[in-house]
């Protein structure tokens, strides 16, 4: 492969590729993918690292993120200061644990993280009830809403604190092997 | 401890550890070679469109057709250039005309091209005087035998490696609150895939809820009564349509065998692999309208319809498979002339794939059909029936393999044509699937059928082939050899006299033919099998009683935990500080080896 391209440095091609499941490719196409959200705001020469973060509003705007209930949240766990406001690297990290290379930890670790809606490293009945909303866009009543999480800490907490941490959800993940294909945007 | 380290460090540092970890380098050497790959980008947006607004189960089907498509350009390159380009080199002129009607009879000008076994040669072919030879025989023998060997590994490296990652957890009625946090897909992005799904998971949950809460319904005799008796009815019904569609099969078959060499019978005989294609496609319509029946009875065990399903499809399609090879080795022991075994074997071959493309090329009436029986919704993909129907297919492409090296070829151009037939009647016709399909055991499961009942099965019509069957005397590459598996025999026999390659013949004697071997080749394979299985069995104790102690260990945390912190509220009296010290450095003690017990067991799963 020539090195043709005057994007990126060399040493922070690779860099990248060290960091990231990607190829060379893939993450030239994503640079371009993350300038076009905004051309005005990315320069086309990262050589000598700008400091360039785009905001929440434009990454929430991408096709394989809009119509997904969880955007925020993944922007938010992603990004470096938990704001949505993602950087190229915040990016490329994103997509990186998203894509069919990213082994089963750590894709259960940021699943844990985005689930986890208070940050507090538990997710508690308030995080669940939040997570069965959005996954069932408001159509059950509180009521039956109460009855899920509780049946959920039930049957998922093994330590009886009445929350789950992150190693309760990772036995979970265990119990479905269809986490790995789910957990996973295509781009 | 590792925990802890990585607790300690900033996030992005804390990617970064954890990126490094041994288990992902694997993967990164992997990426490398997929680079060179970027061939089979083929089909990758199409790939993305279709998860975006279908969802995983539906690609599920469409990346295991392109899996077939790789492994048949695989098989049709093998095939290429071990026995037809040689066979270029000493090509026999063709004296015959192409009239049209080749392309759907396979007769005429095809036979005396590299289509057929016919046409190979059975000569030692050298370019030059005294140069190197190609023995055609022995190569058409090994390059079949060596291509299902590998077949055999490939697939079952490729079901072990599936087995694996999606291990089979046999809890099949485990309920919708245990996998909640791991249900939702994130590959779907189209709008109204995405509130379909909600819906989806809105009803499983009431259900679920509703299940909780219903009674147990006491069905009366008469109700118990009559619901097995429409489960006996309806599969004395799948049965019988079975065994009728056989019977159907083999009257048309014993009928091809009296023939006639004009146009008008050659026509006739294609009605054989019409009906066949036919019976394959529309009898499965019958059995899902026999599902919809029991569906009824019992209202709950959904995947348990499924499978009978499945599994009545899966006896349909071996049944008139045998049929088919029945009357395939049937042809020579009833024909009488030589040159019909040269011509007529071959062309039912021919056929054949074109009733594997005819077949596929019924969706559209397929879809009109399922239009009517589901009351004017919009149909969804049934990916059982589709994925059998690739199974069969494959299963036929490796029967016809030794008689017809080219076959992979035109089933490579059929896989692609389905491939975007497919994905246009499924974007234009159909819904995404109402029910949570378990994708990562049906992947398993795919590749389970193409092993068991399909390879395996081929194995053996190709094994009573190659050892029982009397090749033709006047054409292909075996002529004049009382059975295939003669030429080897012979070319051992040959070897004996150099005595450079004495080994070979040892090698020969005294493991491939001897049975010896194989028993005690057996033997060991079931005695490391068993030992497998009694680790697995052992591990599974020791996971539930670790499981135990962890409940228990939880339990003693909190009251520890409550201990600690109503001696932290006592008022601090000087007279005993050292007995409470002691006892607060006791729980201490205790909790600590209790989160140490808790990271073993989670390191342990």
């Amino acid at each position: 492969m020539g090195n043709k391209q005057t994007i990126f440095t060399p040493e922070q091609l690779d860099a990248y590729q060290d960091c990231t499941f990607f190829t060379r490719k893939e993450i030239l196409r994503l640079f371009y993918r993350y300038r076009d959200l905004a051309p005005q705001l990315v320069p086309p020469d990262y050589t000598d690292k700008p400091d360039v973060t785009l905001p929440y509003q434009l990454i929430g705007s991408m096709p394989e993120l809009k119509d997904n209930p969880f955007r925020q949240r993944i922007a938010e766990v992603f990004s470096e200061h938990g704001d949505g406001n993602m950087t190229l690297d915040d990016f490329l990290d994103m997509f990186s644990v998203l894509s069919e290379m990213a082994p089963r930890d750590l894709k259960a670790y940021y699943a844990f993280k985005i689930y986890d809606f208070n940050n507090d490293d538990y997710i508690c009945k308030s995080d669940l009830e939040k997570t069965v909303n959005k996954l069932t866009r408001n159509e059950l009543t509180p009521e039956e809403v109460r009855l899920v999480c509780e049946k959920v800490i039930y049957e998922a907490d093994v330590d009886n604190d009445g929350k789950l941490s992150l190693e309760d959800f990772q036995h979970m993940i265990i119990r479905a092997p269809d986490f790995l294909s789910t957990f996973h945007i295509r781009i | 401890k590792l925990v802890g380290n990585l607790a300690s460090m900033s996030t992005s540092e804390r990617i970064k550890a954890i990126q490094k970890m041994p288990g992902t380098m694997k993967k990164k050497r992997e990426i490398s070679l997929s680079e060179y790959f970027h061939l089979l980008q083929l089909g990758h947006k199409t790939l993305k469109i279709i998860g975006a607004n279908f969802g995983t189960s539906v690609l599920s089907y469409f990346l295991f057709l392109k899996w077939l498509l790789t492994f048949n350009i695989f098989s049709f390159i093998i095939n290429f250039s071990f026995i037809t380009v040689p066979q270029f080199v000493a090509a026999e002129p063709n004296n015959l005309s192409f009239t049209g009607l080749e392309l759907f009879t396979g007769a005429g000008y095809f036979q005396k091209t590299v289509l057929y076994y016919g046409f190979y040669s059975n000569a030692t072919i050298s370019k030059t005087e005294n140069g190197p030879s190609y023995n055609m025989q022995l190569a058409y023998i090994f390059t079949t035998g060596i291509y299902f060997v590998i077949c055999f590994f490939i697939l079952l490296f490729s079901m072990a490696k599936s087995f694996c990652r999606n291990f089979i957890n046999p809890q099949i009625h485990s309920g919708i609150a245990s996998k909640l946090l791991c249900i939702w897909d994130f590959n779907i992005t189209n709008e109204k895939a995405v509130k379909l799904k909600q819906k989806n998971i809105s009803m499983q949950i009431k259900e679920d809820l509703a299940e909780e809460n219903r009674e147990v319904l006491n069905f009366s005799a008469t109700q118990r009564v009559v619901r097995i008796v429409i489960h006996l009815v309806c599969w004395v019904a799948s049965l019988g349509t079975a065994v009728a569609a056989c019977a159907g099969v083999y009257f048309l078959s014993i009928n091809n065998l009296k023939h006639k060499n004009d146009l008008e019978s050659q026509a006739a005989m294609l009605v054989l692999p019409i009906v066949a294609s036919l019976l394959n496609t529309f009898i499965p319509f019958f059995y899902s309208w026999l599902g919809h029946l029991e569906r009824f009875q019992t209202p709950g065990h959904q995947i348990y319809l499924l499978l009978l399903f499945l599994f009545r499809n899966i006896i349909l399609k071996i049944s008139i498979v045998g049929i088919l090879c029945y009357y395939w080795l049937n042809i020579v022991a009833v024909s009488e002339s030589q040159d019909v075994i040269c011509s007529d074997f071959y062309k039912e071959f021919y056929h054949l794939e074109n009733s594997i493309v005819l077949c596929f090329f019924f969706s559209p009436p397929r879809i009109i059909g399922t239009i009517v029986c589901m009351n004017l919704g919009l149909p969804e993909f049934d990916i059982g029936r589709n994925v059998l129907d690739l199974i069969y297919a494959q299963t036929l492409t490796w029967i016809g393999i030794l008689f017809s090296p080219l076959l992979p070829g035109i089933q490579m151009i059929s896989f692609s044509i389905v491939f975007y037939v497919k994905k246009v009647s499924l974007m234009m016709n159909c819904q995404p699937p109402r029910k949570l399909w378990r994708t990562a055991h049906m992947t398993t499961s795919f590749m389970l059928l193409l092993f068991f009942p399909s390879f395996l099965g081929v194995l053996s019509v190709i094994g009573v082939t190659i050892w029982r069957l009397k090749p033709s005397e006047e054409c292909g590459p075996f002529r004049g050899l009382s059975s295939m598996y003669d030429a080897v025999s012979e070319w051992i026999k040959i070897l004996e006299n150099y005595t450079t390659s004495k080994w070979v013949v040892w090698i020969y004697r005294n493991l491939i033919t001897s049975e010896l071997f194989f028993f005690s080749l057996s033997v060991v394979v079931l005695i490391i099998t068993y030992l497998y299985w009694q680790i697995a069995e052992g591990r599974k104790t020791v996971a539930k009683l670790l499981q135990k102690q962890l409940m228990n260990g939880g339990k003693e945390k909190r009251l520890l935990l409550e201990k600690l912190w109503v001696l932290q509220r006592k008022p601090k009296n000087p007279s005993a500080p050292r007995g409470q010290g002691q006892q607060v450095s006791l729980i201490v003690q205790v909790l600590l080896f209790q989160l140490h017990a808790w990271y073993d067991f989670m390191g342990f799963l």
